[in-house]
């Protein structure tokens, strides 16, 4: 299976409420995926099926070929789960930890030495007494101890600082780089950024869009806003880009371009055709953030949400 | 071997917790002491003081793991480890049953200094001891997961434990009240315990039978485990 993770009409109802409703996705072997939503959007739940957390009410899985319903103990072995929470066990040291994950899933002890290595752990302290951000790096070396095929990690930089949340995101990046599948869930919007190559996005237990990140953009129909300035300003220069349809601000032309690409060919050709020279030129590629929330923004008129 | 790993965890994570130490050693043998230091003579409550000591030192061991692998989120990394929830609920009933039993044998040699008669049978007293300790482990692990706070799991282990210390007959006799006060002892899984511990130690019993004792709490044993596996799967 070219798989690493499949959903098929999924659902979760607790009693009468239904948190996930019927999604379908796909995630490669080796690539990084990211469910995005706001709170509430069903993300954990989702991540909670799929690692045979929670039971699944209706639809079908499979993780690495296995069938999250019926093959539970041949999936948990095939992953590593990072949840929201660091829960490691505090009074053991973090080797003392290490080393229980290890006998639980049967890895070589040497394993233990090798993450507490490549993570730069303090092996000897206590899990209980690690910062922040520490805790973090030892919640993610516990899930890799026994070599994952698939990573799931929820809200992986959830209450960490900017230094420790850039730490943390290199080494999930890395993680896929050796080959790793990664599936993280996020409301975190430099992570959806700069992590996965696609991404769902949920918003009330379902998926209202999946894709690469310039598909997502596509789909809102954001373009890219070019702010230049050239001197001499000409009225030749004026008439080429008329079809782009620019418009003044703080003496600099606005132009709103779907493809950059031909938009900065075709100004190049005119340059050289002109004699201009560009003083400033400034591009605004829409972010992942539009995406999101023109998205999940709440249909309600006047609503702040 | 995964549940002789996961039990292991159990013991250095848990042994110095508040609720353990609390309930689990302070107060039975608090209430052990005082009762020999009462009464001098502490042949006929040695087996009732012993039992609430297994119990309450299963109980409490078994429970403070729960609620704080519960609140701390420590028991998903189990659940989504490639273990069944069988060895998980084994591996907890060992802990607290190795608990217990510890407590319990600091309690019989607090009691030995204040016994007149020798114990009447080794063997048996360990046979009793011993499923005496997996069978409340195992009442104390499923009453801590059917309770939905966590917190409050030992509010309501006490709200079993208490009346179960009268109505066992682990203090007073059972032979000394009315009948339908019998019934209610005969309800109580400590009762079980208390009169087969009775047997072992003083070579008679209460109400009782010693073999139907050994078997209902072999049987007691059995089922708190499967509700507390059957229990894990509702909850997850």
């Amino acid at each position: 299976m070219a798989e690493a993770v499949v959903a098929n009409n999924l659902v979760k109802r607790y009693g009468d409420f239904e948190a996930v409703k019927g999604i379908s996705f796909r995630v490669k072997r080796g690539e990084a995926f990211a469910l995005l939503g706001p709170n509430g959007a069903g993300k954990t739940t989702t991540v909670r099926m799929l690692t045979t957390l929670t039971s699944i009410t209706s639809g079908e899985a499979y993780v690495n070929g296995f069938n999250v319903r019926t093959e539970r103990l041949a999936v948990r072995r095939s992953i590593g789960l990072v949840p929201d929470v660091s829960n490691l066990y505090d009074e053991l040291t973090v080797r003392e930890n290490l080393l229980f994950m290890a006998k639980l899933y049967d890895a070589p002890r040497e394993r233990v030495d090798e993450l507490i290595r490549e993570f730069e752990l303090p092996a000897d302290k206590k899990f209980g007494k690690l910062s922040t951000g520490f805790k973090r790096r030892a919640t993610i070396a516990a899930a890799l101890v026994h070599e994952p095929e698939v990573l799931f990690l929820d809200e992986p930089t959830n209450g960490l600082d900017v230094h420790s949340a850039r730490a943390v995101r290199s080494l999930i990046r890395a993680l896929n780089r050796r080959g790793m599948t990664v599936f993280i869930t996020t409301h975190n919007m430099v992570e959806a950024e700069t992590i996965p190559q696609r991404i769902a996005i949920m918003k009330a237990g379902r998926i209202v869009a999946e894709g690469k990140r310039s598909e997502l953009a596509k789909l809102v129909g954001r373009k890219t806003v070019v702010r230049l300035s050239v001197e001499p300003m000409s009225s030749s220069l004026l008439r080429a880009l008329e079809r782009y349809n620019p418009s003044f601000e703080e003496g600099k032309l606005v132009f709103e371009v779907d493809n950059l690409d031909g938009f900065l060919e075709e100004l190049c050709s005119l340059k050289v055709e002109l004699g201009f020279r560009v003083t400033s030129l400034c591009t605004e590629i829409p972010g992942i953030e539009d995406v999101f929330v023109e998205l999940t923004k709440c249909p309600c008129r006047g609503c702040p949400l | 071997m995964k549940v002789l790993t996961i039990a292991e965890k159990e013991l250095r994570e848990y042994l110095l917790k508040p609720g353990s130490i609390s309930w689990g050693v302070v107060f039975p043998l608090v209430f052990t002491l005082a009762f020999a230091v009462r009464f001098g003579d502490v042949d006929h409550l040695a087996p009732g003081l012993l039992t609430i000591s297994v119990l309450f030192g299963t109980t409490s061991f078994v429970s403070s793991s729960v609620i704080f692998e519960r609140r701390l989120r420590t028991f998903e990394r189990l659940l989504v480890a490639p273990v069944s929830y069988l060895e998980i609920v084994l591996a907890k009933v060992l802990t607290g049953s190795i608990f217990g039993l510890f407590v319990g044998l600091v309690s019989l040699l607090f009691l030995r200094f204040f016994m007149v008669y020798p114990i009447w049978s080794i063997p048996f007293l360990a046979v009793y001891l011993v499923l005496s300790a997996v069978a409340f482990s195992a009442l104390g692990l499923y009453v801590s997961l059917v309770v939905e706070n966590p917190i409050n799991a030992m509010t309501w282990l006490n709200l079993i434990r208490l009346p179960m210390m009268f109505t066992s007959g682990a203090i007073v006799s059972l032979l000394l009240f009315p009948r339908w006060f019998i019934a209610v002892g005969l309800l109580t899984p400590m009762t079980y315990a208390v009169d087969g511990l009775r047997f072992a130690m003083l070579h008679y019993y209460d109400v009782v039978n010693p073999l139907y004792a050994l078997l209902v709490l072999v049987l007691l044993a059995m089922v708190f485990v499967y509700l507390s596996v059957t229990r894990i799967e509702r909850l997850y």
